[in-house]
């Protein structure tokens, strides 16, 4: 069974390369300044001020060059964003994703599953709520990392913009914040892959997805059942 | 953009991802769309460029006085010398009806402005001061740039250090050649004994102990954009 639109294959894997160059050349352009105060005051909210990130994790070797890959691959970020929301839209896959009213109570049925409070997997759609949840962020926060990223870009000539964020300073601390709100969301998402449905990987390559193997399936937990289950017998085994 | 670069940039960024790991982020490869990326860029800045966009640092932001940080490329703080070199003079000049020379007292004498505004460093900090100085609108009323001047460059004696602008941008009503900060003479460590100063671009692009301010037809880099930098470099 087709699981996956080659649209939202190829967007996801550019999302991936995109996203990741961006956090690497931004974390690199904050160690400039790895603080938020400006000059002559002190911020309240970030206890590592003046702290560098470790040079691993950024990209771009120095300033300008982080700044050059910052600017270009926003656009791409961008632009791959734009095609997916427009695509999931008109292609219908929204509906997958988009919160309706039985979502919270779902999700906390999800979390008691994944606490063994609850025995068997809750019943579910395309995703469970806890992915729906997940799914439906990351373009939210993505938005706001955009708009956040123009008011900082631009303090002066888009200045309604930074004021409607609270001003420079916190312009720039709402863009570091929601690159962590968002590079928090991918950890949990790719150890959820990992842990619950290495399937779903195959599937966001191939789009091809075998029923029998999804983690309802399965009654998959976190390294719980990642192996096809047998029988009904071998569902219970291991709870 | 268009499909062609959509996809070149595309290209580039499944390059870098293969390069970061070799830890070879600047790769030659890249430069061309990277630079391709800031052209289009600079394109857009400029059409949202607008002399009544002004800067208003928020109302409880405090000064940064002694905070404020200062650098210069000299091995040496620049002082203008003036037994060595005469009296200093701000010589506005090239693609003008009629270029002069001032002296500090000349360039006081003119009309002036105070003025409370942000300073945006390319390294994400800021900074408040009050500048006080005489717009560059009111040096080209003097001077008169002919109309193909597009651009301006502003150069000093702090050893080759200049930056040249797009003209709307030294035109803006809050960029000055500022000669007062905080309510004194420029000190050395901000660039005495006059600077460019504007919230328009980011700091790297107001040049500090000024020498010469020339209108020309067309860009001519500046020490930080032939490094790399952004040469438009506008806030």
């Amino acid at each position: 069974m087709k699981r996956h639109h080659w649209v939202v294959r190829v967007t996801h894997w550019v999302n991936v390369v995109a996203f990741t160059l961006m956090v690497g050349s931004g974390l690199q352009i904050f160690n400039a300044y790895p603080a938020f105060a400006r000059r002559g005051e002190t911020f309240c909210c970030y206890p590592f001020a003046h702290k560098a990130i470790p040079s691993a994790l950024t990209f771009g070797g120095w300033l300008a060059g982080a700044r050059n890959w910052h600017f270009a691959m926003m656009w791409v970020l961008v632009l791959n964003g734009l095609i997916y929301i427009a695509f999931i839209y008109l292609h219908g896959e929204w509906r997958d994703l988009v919160p309706r009213r039985g979502d919270p109570r779902d999700a906390w049925q999800m979390i008691r599953f994944y606490l063994f409070l609850r025995r068997d997997h809750p019943r579910q759609g395309k995703h469970n709520a806890l992915q729906k949840a997940a799914y439906f962020a990351f373009p939210v926060l993505a938005a706001l990392q955009v708009a956040t990223g123009l008011a900082i870009w631009k303090p002066v000539q888009l200045s309604w913009l930074t004021a409607l964020f609270g001003g420079y300073v916190w312009a720039r601390y709402w863009h570091f914040l929601s690159m962590v709100g968002l590079v928090g969301l991918i950890i949990g998402h790719v150890f959820m892959v990992f842990a619950v449905d290495p399937y779903s990987l195959v599937s966001m390559v191939t789009g091809g997805y075998d029923a029998r193997f999804s983690p309802e399936a399965r009654n998959a937990r976190p390294f719980y059942h990642l192996l096809p289950q047998q029988s009904d017998a071998g569902a219970s085994e291991g709870d | 953009m268009d499909r062609r670069h959509f996809l070149a940039l595309g290209g580039a960024t499944l390059g870098a991802a293969f390069l970061d790991g070799c830890g070879l982020d600047r790769a030659p490869q890249a430069e061309p769309v990277l630079r391709s990326a800031e052209r289009r860029n600079e394109a857009i800045e400029r059409s949202l460029f607008r002399h009544r966009s002004v800067d208003r640092p928020p109302a409880g932001a405090r000064a940064a006085g002694a905070a404020f940080p200062m650098y210069f490329i000299s091995k040496h703080p620049p002082v203008w010398d003036e037994s060595v070199r005469g009296a200093w003079t701000l010589e506005v000049t090239g693609a003008v009806k009629r270029p002069i020379k001032l002296t500090l007292p000349e360039l006081v004498k003119l009309r002036s402005v105070t003025q409370r505004v942000d300073h945006f460093c390319v390294e994400g900090w800021t900074a408040v001061a009050e500048w006080t100085g005489v717009r560059m609108r009111e040096l080209a009323r003097i001077v008169e740039p002919t109309p193909d001047a597009g651009y301006v460059d502003f150069q000093s004696f702090d050893d080759d250090y200049h930056e040249s602008w797009d003209i709307e941008s030294a035109m803006h009503p809050q960029t000055i050649v500022a000669y007062g900060m905080d309510g004194r003479y420029l000190g050395v460590p901000h660039g005495a004994p006059a600077r460019v100063h504007s919230p328009v671009k980011l700091g790297y692009k107001n040049t500090k102990y000024l020498t010469r301010i020339v209108f020309l037809p067309g860009r001519n880099g500046g020490y930080w954009s032939d490094q790399g930098y952004e040469w438009y470099g506008g806030v």
